[in-house]
């Protein structure tokens, strides 16, 4: 039963390498506020280098705090130790005992941070091992498990000391996809059942699409946006957002304002029926694939690659210099060099402020988006 | 392709002719060791002009009864003074080399690049220009004449020390993270996680460490006195002035190579593994 505040929390490193010289700061977490409630299933979510593993391991206590605050159930933690804190992590290469068997991988643990008489450390190794599925492993060493037996084992570890939070940092990146979906639902069920709040890493939009109960977007060390899955794909704050939630990606264009017409610079034109463009000089124009619909009567494009899924289509073309992606049904199959018409309505368009990227409007069709309380 | 496969043998055999060479070259002293071990003396100096001889004679016994009753060199003792000295100063150094490799691999602390290379350049003090002050300050502390006076001087050795902190430096630190997550202390972490993994390295250490404190000659022939000698000072004392008593020579330089070859032979399979380690990314 915890729930994790964070409070301006910054992170800071000196960017020299070399800790002999005095060098400038490279700031990788900058001033974020979030509070991850009890029980909970968070997903950071950002690009490469974005702060997020950062983020996760000044939770975690193995980076020190620059400044803010971070509170376990109100109690401030800054300056626990890891082992302190009452948390487990599972490590994106696992960073399982390599000269340990199984059994003593899940209790070393146990076996460090308690007084537990052994049979009693044996009994609830046992106990997580049949709970995961790897009871047969308990004898073998990390080396001749495979890369799923291996992450089962790095879970188990994490469960079997019932700790208060569980952090992910990135834990199913070097899984095969097929297992990695397997694995996902798997994580997912375990946290249901356990009911412990969980703080998860990842770089890929999917899985935290997925997985999250709500999905917190880091850039640039910042914290863009929080929120359930849907509201963070319907209602984004900024750009940003909007283009990494989403796959294949939001398309997006620069237009200029006249009147309450968007122009772009190779003559796309759009006019909203009844919308009132914000007074600002220059937009981005953002369609989700599927709201671009083909249409005779719609904007001329040349197909220049479709994407055959199966179940759907993905169909790339180019409007101006612009290339633009459509998803539509599997039916609807034209060829490479194709021209076709395309169009969406008012409702399914964003626009962002082209300077600064905050949302002046997201979607507004018929789907009532849900409200967060952040 | 016939060309091809014609080249290539011709290189194999050159490849493996020049390797049997060469290892031929390596082996012959230590074989003219052993078997003039086994020769009487005057078999050992006759065959001036001819080739000497190469199979073992049945003098072993009489040599080394004559090295064992020579005056002012007790060889077994020596013998026992060397593994004495050896075996202590290499679970020392072990200790203390993987100590400060760890701390130079796994932490960050001011001035670490400069210590480091301030190690790294007590390298190129000769030890000849060491032993003076070293004798200086053993014998102000009453240390002359002792085993401790032997072993402490090199106990951290900076070619152990970098040995350790390139192999600690393969250690991913998510293992060590992961073991403070789970309660461990820093020197539970060094002992419980980084030790038993690098089992191969310290085994290769071990082998350079022992033979490097075995076949130590001069700080051994300073600071200790007769009853102490190691074996590499008493072999310089069976050389006499006018006469050289090459059986017994041959005996004590026999018995001085056994244990190398013992530590080695035991380790091998690590020392091998662990040279090789850190050679390739995985």
């Amino acid at each position: 039963m915890t729930q994790i505040d964070i409070e301006g929390l910054v992170k800071t490193y000196e960017a020299s390498e070399d800790h002999d010289v005095e060098g400038n700061e490279i700031v990788a977490v900058d001033h974020v506020d979030l509070q991850i409630r009890d029980e909970e299933f968070l997903v950071l979510v950002g690009p490469s280098g974005c702060g997020k593993t950062t983020l996760l391991r000044c939770i975690a206590g193995l980076e020190s705090i620059t400044d803010g605050d971070l509170r376990f159930n109100g109690d401030q933690v800054n300056h626990l130790r890891a082992s302190e804190r009452d948390v487990a992590m599972v490590f994106q290469n696992y960073a399982l005992y390599p000269h340990m068997t199984v059994r003593e991988n899940l209790g070393f643990g146990l076996k460090l941070s308690t007084k537990l008489p052994s049979d009693d450390i044996d009994r609830q190794v046992v106990s997580i091992a049949e709970l995961m599925g790897i009871e047969d492993l308990l004898p073998k060493k990390p080396g001749e498990l495979s890369g799923g037996q291996q992450q089962r084992v790095a879970l188990g570890r994490a469960i079997v000391r019932e700790p208060e939070v569980f952090l992910m940092d990135e834990p199913l990146s070097n899984l095969d996809a097929k297992l990695r979906s397997e694995m996902r639902t798997e994580i997912q069920e375990l946290q249901n059942e356990l009911g412990v709040t969980t703080v998860y890493v990842t770089h890929d939009q999917t899985e935290a699409m997925a997985m999250g109960d709500r999905i917190a977007v880091v850039n640039d060390g910042r914290l863009q946006q929080v929120g359930v899955p849907e509201e963070l794909y319907r209602n984004p704050t900024n750009e940003f957002v909007a283009d990494f939630i989403g796959s294949p990606s939001i398309n997006l264009i620069s237009m200029d304002i006249e009147g309450n017409r968007l122009v772009s610079e190779f003559g796309f034109e759009y006019e909203f029926s009844d919308y009132q463009v914000d007074d600002v000089a220059t937009v981005r124009l953002g369609i989700r694939p599927e709201d671009l619909e083909i249409d005779s009567g719609g904007t001329d494009i040349e197909i220049s690659v479709v994407e055959k899924m199966g179940n759907e289509n993905f169909i790339y073309g180019k409007l101006g210099d612009k290339e633009i992606v459509a998803r539509t049904d599997a039916s609807i199959r034209p060829e490479t060099g194709d021209r076709v018409g395309i169009s969406f309505r008012d409702e399914a368009a964003y626009l962002f402020d082209a300077q600064s990227g905050t949302a002046l409007k997201t979607k507004t069709d018929t789907l009532n988006a849900p409200q967060t309380q952040l | 392709m016939h060309e091809k496969s014609k080249t290539e043998a011709l290189w194999r055999f050159g490849g493996y002719g020049f390797l049997i060479a060469a290892a031929l070259f390596m082996i012959v002293p230590i074989y003219w060791i052993v078997i003039a071990s086994t020769l009487p003396q005057s078999a050992i100096l006759s065959s001036s002009g001819a080739l000497p001889q190469l199979l073992p004679g049945g003098h072993f016994v009489e040599n080394f009864q004559a090295l064992q009753s020579r005056q002012y060199v007790n060889f077994m003792s020596s013998v026992w003074n060397s593994i004495f000295i050896a075996i202590v100063y290499t679970v020392l150094a072990l200790i203390l080399c993987s100590m400060a490799g760890f701390a130079f691999a796994k932490y960050e602390f001011r001035f670490k690049k400069s210590i480091f290379a301030g190690i790294l350049a007590t390298l190129i003090i000769p030890v000849n220009l060491l032993v003076i002050p070293l004798f200086l300050v053993m014998s102000t502390a009453n240390m002359t004449n002792t085993y401790a006076a032997v072993i402490l001087p090199w106990a951290a050795y900076p070619v152990g020390i970098f040995f350790m902190r390139q192999s600690m430096q393969a250690i991913p630190d998510a293992l060590l993270e992961s073991a403070r997550m789970d309660g461990a202390s820093e020197f539970q972490l060094f002992y419980r996680v980084a030790i038993p993994s690098m089992r191969s390295s310290m085994a290769a250490l071990a082998v350079i460490l022992f033979l490097f404190q075995w076949n130590m000659f001069l700080w051994p022939l300073v600071v200790l006195d007769t009853d102490k000698f190691t074996i590499p000072v008493a072999i310089t004392k069976i050389m006499g002035q006018q006469v050289v008593a090459f059986d017994q020579l041959m005996v004590a330089s026999a018995v001085a190579i056994l244990p190398m070859f013992v530590v080695f032979l035991a380790l091998q399979k690590y020392f091998v593994r662990g040279i090789l380690s850190g050679a390739v990314k995985e």
